[in-house]
């Protein structure tokens, strides 16, 4: 049982304050993960989780025990780090086995340890290489190796694909997920990338400026974000976001009247509306749009159109036979429309 | 009655045990730290406290051998110290070069700085014996005629301490500043060569830009070091002949023997005000 | 084929002669004389040319054979330099690691102030502090005893060997220490298992460099040490200037002994030493 509880978590560095009450518990082989933009203090949160930074204010307590004051190496947590950190004078066997070496395991314990991790990872090969004879991903790999053969109660990711090119981080995100079906360890994941985090997520906690903007699955933050930030954070292309005001049960914005649903504000109320490109349609009537690039991109085309001062993008299913310049209709349904609060970006509608 | 009320103070956090890492931190340098106070502070706590007394710097100011080991110094520094640097920028240019033959130079011209000084200086001090040293030798060979006394001669004889000092140290500083010059990239020579400029236009205006600040730190950091040969003098001249060729690093040592240990200490103190300058200098340099 | 034999091509090369012969001359001729007077038999030593008449050995086997009166201690005197050398060498080496390990790695509180201490030292003109230092080892009743110039040169070479030694530190990548002390590693685990194998090159040259002053050493060993079985092979070579009628060729042999090992060491460590050293003495 590995549960995790963030109690009002506070950072300063001196009069600088980093992170200002942070809460929220993680439950039995959930995996996290913490995303922001860069700043936000997910890498912070992590650290202090890891023990390698102070804790200014609050507690951090894994399974019910407050470890504020423990030393890294007595909280048994393993951690996988950007730049790997893979002892460049051992082997990849002696990378491995160096905690439990530390410990003074006995030698058969560590060499089963470490077999069932190379066995796990595909590592069994390299055992006797060291770490400048590997690739980026190899490298990667024995950096969780490291982190399987502790065996411990969390594992905890430091941005681990930022530094592999875009194919092989998308092989080592299914790879990792799969490490965790299989292991079902407590998992802490911290990434600046929305689209790792949106696959691979169980919960994910959106991050900004030290305090959290929304936790939840994937879905709930994609399908209601809580405010605009988050709104704008998750999904690709980003949502399109535009200033209105309510009129008459529908959004006044950038010329011309957008349908929404239920909407919780006052008649005039200046609002941000947003809709995301995959929920705009292309049909006979609606919103009129002037066509500026279209991209297709095989199985999806990407548009740019033009609507009032501003410009959308629309993705669209399949083909199209929009060209720049024609005019095209664009169908919303109000459903899938987002309001926010034109002062403080909070969920409206 | 006028009760105040005064606040109890508040309870005093309890201090956190030093972790382990805090220990260990303090634990692993007390080994410099005992050496330093035992060996640094002691020392140089003694010397100025021997130092302490007027008189010694009366005395030390009326001794025409302290004046004129001032002057030896202040002579030594500017001379050698330049001379050296100059050579040293111009051998780095040479030194630049890949030819095969110059590359071995190289290998051969680190030498002096390799080899310990004691025998080399002797060496040298053998060829300058007026009789049968290979200097006088072959002057008398090639001309029949007698070959000055070197060392007998203060002015002889202190140049060829200089030279030594060149000598020996010139290789170190070439490295350095050759190590400068390899920092300058080829590109900016190619552009001026396309641009028409002249080696000395090379110099001027690329080269010696950007090695002036290694130049400058260089110089400072020498005289610091040249103030502390010792060997150069005193194993070429003694400090002879008739103490005119001392320089402060053998002065004090002259005081020592002659259980004048104010003097020596005296001798050394009137120089700080021109060392902790420097000193201080070369550490803002160095430990940013 | 014609070989492209240009006048710029000679003039160029004819200039870079200009400067490389006198070089090549000027590098070579002390050390070369030295070597010259080793080889010579006491008379013809003298006579100034440039090769002896019968290059003997002859020079070198009195020497081992401690057969002159100044010679009578030669290999004590060579064992000394060599377990000071040595001696200065690992407790420096010591030293240093710990300090630089501590103030690099650990970040221990007042490093900086300790760093800037080693640094104050190490400006310090030696032969100014020798004066000071002979009183102090002579208050503390170690004058001729041969630990003390052990001990004055590890006071002496250390600032260096710690300056040097953090500036290699402060290279190693941090995470290898927080994935250390996450995998469990206590403050002395890191050091021994990660700290010192990664520090091996700095260390060879830190160590070489403080043994290498150890053995040049003369001002302080003249200093300290008086009886003839505690000097240093340098301090006895100067005693031979004591007489006029000193055996000159027995002399140079014995200083072309002596300057062997460092030129040795030097030549084997080259890439060590050079990039080591000065990449730290000076900083742009």
């Amino acid at each position: 049982m590995a549960t995790l509880s963030f109690r009002d978590i506070q950072k300063a560095y001196g009069k600088f304050k980093v992170i200002h009450g942070i809460g929220f518990d993680i439950s039995d082989g959930e995996f996290v993960v913490l995303v922001g933009p860069s700043g936000c203090g997910k890498s912070t949160l992590l650290r202090m989780l890891a023990g390698l930074e102070e804790i200014t204010g609050g507690e951090i307590l894994i399974d019910g025990k407050v470890v504020n004051d423990l030393e890294s190496k007595d909280r048994d947590i393993a951690m996988v780090f950007q730049s790997y950190a893979l002892y460049p004078h051992m082997t990849v066997r002696e990378n491995m086995a160096f905690s439990l070496r530390l410990r003074r395991a006995a030698t058969k314990t560590t060499d089963e340890r470490v077999a069932n991790a190379a066995r796990i990872l595909n590592l069994a090969e390299l055992l006797d290489r060291y770490p400048r004879e590997l690739s980026g991903g190899q490298r990667q790999r024995v950096a969780m190796g490291r982190a399987i053969v502790r065996d411990p109660k969390v594992f905890l990711f430091d941005e681990p694909l930022s530094n592999l090119d875009a194919k092989l981080r998308v092989a080592m995100r299914a790879e990792i997920k799969a490490l965790h079906q299989r292991l079902k360890t407590t998992t802490v994941y911290v990434t600046h990338d929305q689209i790792e985090a949106m696959t691979m997520a169980d919960r994910i906690v959106v991050m900004h400026d030290g305090i959290i903007e929304q936790i939840g699955t994937p879905l709930e933050l994609f399908d209601r974000p809580a405010n605009l930030f988050v709104a704008q954070f998750i999904g690709s292309p980003a949502m399109n976001v535009f200033p209105g005001t309510v009129r008459d049960g529908t959004i006044e914005g950038l010329g011309t009247r957008w349908p929404a649903a239920s909407i919780r504000a006052a008649e005039g109320q200046v609002v941000h509306y947003g809709i995301r490109p995959g929920d705009l349609e292309l049909a006979n009537d609606g919103v009129p749009a002037k066509v500026v690039v279209v991209e297709p991109t095989g199985a999806e085309t990407e548009l740019l159109v033009q609507v009032g001062e501003a410009q959308l993008i629309v993705v669209l299913h399949g083909r199209t036979q929009a060209q720049p310049d024609d005019t095209v209709h664009l169908a919303v349904d109000p459903a899938k429309a987002h309001v926010f609060d034109g002062r403080d970006g909070q969920r409206l509608g | 009655m006028n009760t105040a009320v005064i606040a109890a103070p508040a309870p005093r956090k309890p201090a956190k045990p030093l972790s382990t890492w805090e220990f260990w931190g303090r634990a692993l340098v007390v080994p410099y730290l005992l050496v330093f106070v035992v060996f640094v502070v002691y020392p140089v706590g003694y010397g100025l406290w021997l130092a302490r007394d007027p008189q010694s710097y009366v005395k030390l100011f009326d001794d025409p051998i302290f004046f004129r080991t001032a002057i030896n110094t202040l002579v030594f520094l500017v001379v050698a110290i330049n001379l050296k640097m100059v050579i040293a920028l111009f051998l780095s240019g040479f030194f630049l070069n890949t030819r095969w033959w110059i590359k071995v130079l190289s290998v051969l011209f680190i030498l002096p700085w390799a080899v310990p000084s004691i025998p080399t200086i002797l060496s040298v001090r053998f060829m300058l014996n007026p009789e049968w040293g290979v200097i006088n030798s072959t002057i008398f060979r090639l001309t029949g005629l007698d070959g000055p006394n070197w060392l007998n001669d203060p002015t002889l004889a202190f140049s060829f301490s200089m030279l030594m000092h060149v000598w020996k140290s010139l290789p170190f500083w070439t490295l350095i500043l050759l190590a400068g010059r390899m920092a300058i990239p080829s590109e900016q020579y190619e552009a001026a060569s396309v641009d028409g400029a002249s080696a000395w236009q090379k110099f001027r205006f690329i080269t010696w830009p950007s090695m002036r600040g290694l130049y400058l730190t260089s110089t400072l950091l020498s005289m610091i070091w040249t103030l502390g040969d010792f060997n150069s003098v005193y194993l070429l001249t003694g400090g002879g002949p008739a103490d005119l060729t001392h320089v402060l690093a053998t002065l004090g040592i002259r005081y020592l023997r002659l259980d004048q240990i104010e003097l020596a200490m005296a001798s050394i103190v009137v120089t700080l005000p021109l060392v902790l300058p420097l000193v201080y200098f070369m550490m803002k340099r160095l430990s940013k | 084929m014609s070989r492209a034999f240009s006048l710029k091509k000679v003039s160029v090369e004819a200039r870079l002669l200009l400067v490389g012969i006198p070089v090549l001359l000027w590098t070579l001729i002390p050390v070369y004389h030295l070597f010259l007077f080793a080889i010579s038999e006491r008379d013809t030593a003298t006579s100034g040319r440039l090769w002896p008449k019968n290059a003997t050995l002859q020079n070198f086997d009195t020497v081992f054979q401690q057969q002159h009166f100044y010679l009578n201690h030669f290999w004590v005197q060579l064992g000394n330099s060599l377990m000071i050398a040595i001696a200065v060498g690992v407790i420096t080496l010591f030293i240093a690691t710990t300090a630089a390990f501590a103030i690099s790695r650990l970040k221990v509180k007042g490093g900086r102030t300790v760093m800037n201490l080693a640094l104050f030292t190490y400006f310090i003109p030696a032969a100014f502090l020798a004066v000071p230092m002979y009183k102090t080892m002579a208050n503390y009743g170690l004058l001729n005893n041969r630990w003390s110039l052990v001990l004055a040169m590890v006071t002496i070479a250390s600032p260096y060997c710690i300056w040097v030694l953090k500036q290699a530190s402060d290279k190693l990548p941090w995470e290898l220490d927080e994935a250390a002390r996450i995998d469990g590693a206590t403050p002395l685990q890191l050091f021994r298992l990660v700290y010192l194998p990664l520090m091996v090159p700095s260390l060879v040259a830190v160590g070489t460099y403080a043994l290498l002053l150890a053995w040049n050493e003369y001002l302080y060993g003249f200093l300290l040490l008086s009886n003839e079985t505690h000097l240093t092979l340098a301090v006895a070579l100067g005693n031979f200037l004591a007489a006029d009628d000193s055996p000159w060729e027995l002399l140079m042999a014995t200083g072309f002994i002596y300057a062997l090992p460092p030129a040795a060491i030097y030549y084997a460590f080259k890439r060590y030493m050079v990039s080591g050293l000065t990449a730290g003495a000076v900083k742009t």
